[in-house]
């Protein structure tokens, strides 16, 4: 049976288990006000346990089989035939394929099941009857590849009927043990609720070892690239000039170039999102009359709502041709070209406004009234009262935005990718192209890219060094946040 | 009844008289909160504002600093003179108002400031202070009056939110006292404090009659009757007696004020 139909099978159990879990607690009691649960309960209790293991190992298992068996049918490849990890894992996407023509053969009526088992390479044409059936092959298949194919599709298919097994076997024990357990003392309610615990706890495992996952990922090939390149010359050499001639040859990969692209960008957006952002906020939140604030406010959340690569369009067609007139040679002459630090500065920093004013507009508004009120009691204006007391009380909530606009900043890519342009370089000049750390990862990983080569897996340096910067901010940010928090509460 | 109460009895001295409220009306809305006011509030007398919850006690003392108008919704009608200047004319600035009439809250509201910078707020910002001694001398005058000074002498550079309640509270007082105001309005002062504070701060009311004219809002019947010399009861947005505290604790001209003080109201 197909992993979907036993799923489906198993969902169909468990779905009977409740109705018939329901009916069996209302009907062992006189009156369903003396059970213990109420009668939903015991249903769920027995469609959980039915379902519950069974789609544990159904999931389990579909998982871990096809480790197993490549496992076991790669020890049919003789080890002379390959070289290293890597050409045995040509050689084991090969046998897959082989076997998966050979699936297809046999359900189009091509081949015989039987014939399938038998089938050598001295007697027939293994590459031309796969042809037949789609299953195009590069080269003529070779004896230990078909034998190892076969092997392959007979492991795969004992593999998927004792899972078939197991699983109804599961489900059904689940189903009965939860049946016949069903009672109007038992409690139902309690067993739900804990089943429901380990479903919330397996949520936040997942998103937990995902980021474990992402980041060791990014570690491996970290270190595979430290391997390839040495790591003095990636922190402090002052050039970016990767070549694209060959392996290895001449590449120069010094991340701070990228850096300090990043960083003169980011900062240019935060003072533009900055004062914009908080001025908005402060206006919004104290003075606005609610009309006002009803209209503007949504308005301003839209700008979050714009993709980015649109806002890199808006660089490119307009904010950059637009300095260019007044920064280019026809004005100050400072700028060259219309990508500039300033133009995907300015753009992301129009993009940051929403997250900046909104914000801070929640904290702004969450300083207590007392605070005003005592203010005003004082005889303190409008705007000493902002200045003075609420300001500073909301301040470690709203450093806390900036710091998580920052992060935006410094991980942002196709505004950078439009508006700032693609030349490393290190300069002073605000109305030169830069560029940064995100946007070369994009370039280095897009194209035709060998992934061993050190061109290549500089994207992942990069990648955790940035996943570091941003890091680093978020825990400041949080300690900065957590520190004041209790000022006024 | 309000006629032989105010304008009969108790327009002792002009001279002593400092808040003349007449015929005053507050609305939220819709809601006809405060009905008739009139009452006159002496200088250096405690005067305590009695009645049940929701009877517009609160309303009122807001009306005198002028603090309803921070409330959109809110509409204030009538005269309210404070020494002779009616404080809703057109031509008088709220923000000063309230320099000259304090107002202390139910709930502490210190400042998330050092408690120097919570006393030193009112006088920075009104420039009372020539040079830092004088804040300095201001800000201890302050907590001295406010009772709080030995307890806070060694730490004023610490948060003020860092106090017990009833030190923020008093803290609270000291801030409205450093402004000098003539008038300090106390809402409800000590409702959200222990009995030990509570006593401290009526201690303190006591003390500063010295100087300022005090109204004070009150749950409490006992602390009304220790704390003031005038007590005005209102129920249900009217203000239905006003005379010495005395007078209203042991011989109530009003039935409503002898139903609410002996408990069968309220």
């Amino acid at each position: 049976m197909s992993p979907i139909w036993l799923f489906i099978t198993i969902l169909v159990l468990a779905a009977v288990g409740f109705v018939l879990g329901r009916q069996r607690a209302i009907a062992s009691v006189d009156d369903h006000r003396n059970l213990h649960s109420r009668p939903n309960y015991y249903g769920v209790n027995v469609a959980m346990l039915a379902f519950g293991p069974a789609v544990l190992v159904l999931g389990a298992w579909l998982v871990i089989q096809p480790i197993i068996v490549n496992q076991m049918v790669s020890k049919l490849i003789p080890a002379r035939s390959y070289e290293d990890a890597g050409a045995l894992n040509l050689i084991m996407s090969d046998v897959q394929r082989v076997a998966e023509g050979l699936g297809t053969a046999v359900a189009e009526g091509t081949l015989t099941q039987a014939g399938s088992r038998t089938l050598d390479t001295e007697t027939s044409d293994v590459r031309a009857l796969l042809g037949t059936v789609g299953v195009a092959l590069g080269s003529e298949v070779k004896p230990e590849v078909l034998k190892a194919a076969q092997r392959y599709r007979a492991a795969a298919a004992t593999g998927a009927w004792i899972m078939t097994g197991a699983v109804l076997l599961l489900a059904v024990a689940g189903f009965t043990v939860a049946y016949a357990q069903t009672n109007g003392r038992l409690r139902a309610r309690n067993r739900v609720e804990t089943g429901m615990l380990w479903l919330l706890i397996a949520a936040a495992t997942v998103a937990i070892l995902t980021t474990i996952g992402i980041v060791l990922s990014l570690l491996f090939n970290t270190i595979e690239f430290f391997r390839a390149y040495p790591g003095r010359e990636f922190f402090t050499s002052l050039e970016w000039a990767p070549s694209f001639s060959g392996r290895g040859g001449g590449s120069k990969l010094g991340i701070i170039p990228l850096l300090w692209g990043t960083f003169y960008i980011s900062i240019v957006a935060l003072l533009v999102a900055v004062p914009i952002g908080l001025f908005a906020a402060v206006y919004l939140s104290e003075y606005a009359s609610k009309r006002v604030r009803a209209v503007a406010k949504p308005l301003l959340e839209v700008l979050a709502g714009i993709p980015t690569i649109v806002y890199g369009l808006f660089a490119l067609l307009t904010v950059g041709p637009l300095l260019l007139t007044i920064f280019g040679d026809s004005g100050f002459g400072w700028m060259s070209g219309g990508r500039a630090v300033m133009t995907a500065g300015i753009t992301m920093g129009v993009m940051l406004i929403p997250f900046v004013s909104s914000l801070s507009d929640d904290i702004i508004n969450a300083v207590p009234q007392a605070m005003r009120d005592g203010s005003y009691a004082l005889g303190a204006t409008q705007s000493e009262t902002m200045r003075q007391v609420i300001l500073p009380a909301a301040l470690p909530g709203i450093v806390g935005a900036i710091l998580l606009a920052a992060s935006r900043a410094i991980g942002e890519t196709m505004i950078v990718v439009l508006g700032a342009g693609a030349a490393a370089r290190l300069s002073l000049n605000p109305f030169d192209a830069m560029t940064t750390v995100t946007a070369k990862i994009v370039s280095q990983l897009t194209g035709d890219s060998d992934f061993a080569s050190p061109e290549a897996l500089v994207a992942f340096a990069l990648g955790m060094s940035l996943f570091l910067v941003t890091l680093a901010l978020n825990v400041g940010a949080l300690y900065i946040v957590r520190k004041y928090r209790e000022q006024y509460e | 009844m309000k006629d032989n109460n105010i304008e009969g009895r108790l327009l002792v001295d002009q001279r002593d008289l400092k808040f003349k409220a007449r015929d005053v009306q507050v609305y939220y809305g819709d809601n006809h909160a405060i009905k008739d006011v009139s009452v006159d509030i002496l200088d250096k007398t405690v005067t305590a504002f009695i009645g049940p919850s929701g009877c517009g006690k609160s309303t009122f003392l807001r009306c005198l600093n002028r603090m309803n108008d921070t409330i959109p919704i809110c509409r204030v009608e009538g005269d309210i003179q404070l020494d002779g200047e009616d404080i809703n004319a057109p031509e008088v600035d709220p923000v000063q108002l309230r320099a000259r009439v304090g107002m202390v809250f139910q709930k502490p509201n210190p400042f998330p400031k050092s408690i120097y910078d919570n006393i030193a707020y009112g006088p920075r910002i009104h420039g009372l202070a020539r040079n830092k001694a004088e804040l300095d001398e201001i800000v201890e005058q302050s907590l001295r009056r406010g009772a709080l000074w030995d307890e806070v002498k060694d730490r004023l550079q610490e948060p003020g939110t860092g106090l017990s309640g009833g030190q923020q509270q008093r803290l609270c007082i000291a801030r409205a006292v450093a402004t000098h105001p003539e008038v300090l309005l106390m809402d409800e002062p000590c409702s959200a404090l222990d009995p030990i504070a509570t006593a401290q701060v009526e201690e303190l009311i006591d003390e500063l009659r010295q100087n300022f004219s005090v109204v004070i809002v009150t749950h409490s019947m006992q602390q009304a009757a220790r704390v003031s010399q005038k007590t005005a009861f209102f129920h249900l947005g009217n203000l239905v007696e006003y005379d010495d505290t005395d007078t209203i604790f042991t011989n109530p001209q009003d039935p409503r004020t002898e139903s609410y003080i002996t408990g069968r109201i309220g």
